[in-house]
């Protein structure tokens, strides 16, 4: 089968790409790394009986708000999966792109374009399936005696950790239709990651309209709930279904350039 | 077998490929020569499904190449570079090609024999020089025991002896009763190795036919080449031998 065949090769692609493995590696270790960090001072801060140690946080949400780090990972996935293919060989090695040879590999454009979609979604997701899990754990892990039962910690952010996961996948697939549509990765990297983890000018356009709030990510934040939280800000369900709304349309409109554009 | 017919393509107000039309039989190697810029490549591009055509038809085997079922079985192409992303190593770059097309993986050990890379295929196509990726693209297009062979410029960055090479490889896949389309601007180069000719200038097809019929009436193929291709004698010459 035709989108069989492409879904397979799209995958081991993606997975000998030097750029996205470093993607998945910067994605799960700034999570849990972070996540380690904070969860290890909360537990010395306590130890030591310091009671302005749970003033911002509590022992439930240590680690877990570091969710937004692990966008890093999707969003550099996201574009490296599509830039890679419009970077130029060195010229003295015969320049070329790789695009010519995915083209003529599979020529039907919505076909290797779904196939993309469908390894982005699968790689990301399990990255975020397997990276979320573990930093919780590990958080709760190094809080030691302050640490929260496992039934408790489900009851609390199990269905947050799935929003998580959700929307890693969704921000990984906004940053790869935004790719398409550029071509080059430099201009959505740097947008996207600066957005997403220094100043989230998004978040802060809702202070000026409440409008904001169904901007992409903004409405995806309360999936995960960890965010600076806003007055307006969509509960989860409505807010993750704007959110994959954002991404079904901009993947629409990348696949309607990319089918009508000269290879 | 190719057959392409009123094939046009403009690239904004620029007319690159005028009403063209030829055809590449199987048992012959089929020599595009044309100056550059003269529209080789965009025709290619549009017979490979890369680009789209304002008007006309380019098919391989009866079929638009969009529309061929694991296109790589059919056609082998060679297009600007090997095509392989500078990071990854030759054999990861075979390997995926050969995974899209369900092409066995022992093809790829097959091909970088065959194209004298078995040796560095564990390098990373960015180390290569640009003879080892022509090699790289050659052995892509193989993978899949195609057809019909069309490559752009294959002796571009080739040492005399990788010229041999490919010069052999094309004559004895032709040999085999398979298609072979090459474009070049390079007149020696289609001497040696064509068997049939199409020559293009400024768009417009402005000869075709086996080789010896092209250039008869002239001392040699580059004066053939010069006559059919300068722009004042281009129309008349076309005239006269269709």
């Amino acid at each position: 089968m035709t989108l069989g065949n492409a879904i397979a090769a799209e995958l081991r692609k993606l997975l000998t790409l030097p750029s996205a493995l470093l993607a998945l590696a910067l994605g799960a270790l700034s999570t849990l790394g972070f996540a380690a960090m904070t969860a290890s001072s909360l537990r010395d801060r306590l130890d030591s009986g310091d009671s302005s140690a749970l003033a911002y946080t509590t022992t439930m949400e240590t680690g877990f708000n570091l969710i937004p780090m692990g966008t890093i990972g999707t969003v550099v996935l996201g574009v490296v999966i599509i830039s890679s293919e419009y970077a130029a060989n060195r010229k003295d090695a015969g320049g070329g792109r790789q695009i010519l040879a995915s083209l003529t590999c599979v020529p039907r454009r919505g076909v290797l374009l779904a196939a993309k979609t469908i390894v982005l979604i699968l790689v990301s997701g399990v990255l975020g399936a397997v990276t979320i899990p573990a930093t919780i754990a590990l958080s709760q892990f190094l809080l030691g005696a302050h640490g929260n039962s496992p039934s408790a910690v489900v009851a609390a952010l199990g269905w947050r950790a799935v929003g998580g996961v959700v929307y890693w996948v969704l921000i990984s697939v906004i940053a790869f239709a935004v790719t398409v549509l550029t071509r080059s990765g430099i201009v959505p990297l740097i947008a996207f990651i600066a957005n997403l983890t220094l100043v989230s000018v998004t978040f802060m356009l809702t202070k000026l309209t409440p409008l904001a709030n169904y901007l992409p990510d903004v409405a995806g934040a309360g999936m995960v709930g960890v965010f600076h939280l806003t007055d307006g800000m969509l509960d989860p369900l409505p807010g993750g279904l704007v959110m994959t709304a954002w991404a079904a349309g901009l993947l629409a409109i990348a696949a309607r350039v990319f089918a009508r554009r000269d290879g | 077998m190719i057959e392409i017919v009123g094939l046009t393509k403009s690239h904004g107000a620029r007319l690159a490929v005028d009403d063209a039309g030829f055809t590449a039989a199987p048992g012959r190697v089929t020599g595009f020569l044309g100056p550059n810029g003269a529209g080789k490549s965009s025709t290619l591009r549009i017979l490979l499904g890369l680009d789209h055509a304002d008007s006309g038809t380019a098919l391989i085997g009866g079929r638009p190449y969009r529309q061929l079922h694991n296109p790589l079985r059919t056609v082998g192409s060679l297009l600007d570079g090997s095509g392989a992303h500078r990071s990854r190593t030759a054999r990861a770059h075979l390997s995926w090609v050969a995974r899209s097309n369900g092409i066995p993986k022992a093809r790829v050990r097959a091909v970088l024999e065959e194209t004298g890379l078995a040796d560095v295929a564990g390098k990373r196509v960015g180390t290569f020089s640009l003879g080892m990726g022509q090699r790289l693209g050659v052995a892509a297009a193989l993978l899949g025991e195609p057809e019909v062979l069309v490559f752009d410029e294959p002796v571009n960055g080739l040492d005399p002896d990788g010229i041999r090479w490919i010069r052999r490889l094309l004559k004895e896949y032709a040999k085999a009763g398979r298609t072979v389309l090459i474009s070049s601007h390079l007149m020696s180069e289609m001497a040696e190795t064509a068997d049939d000719l199409v020559v293009i200038s400024a768009g417009r097809i402005v000869a075709r036919g086996p080789l010896a019929e092209v250039t008869t009436g002239y001392a040699s193929l580059e004066e053939a080449f010069f006559a059919l291709t300068d722009p004042a004698q281009s129309s008349r010459d076309a005239r006269s031998r269709s």
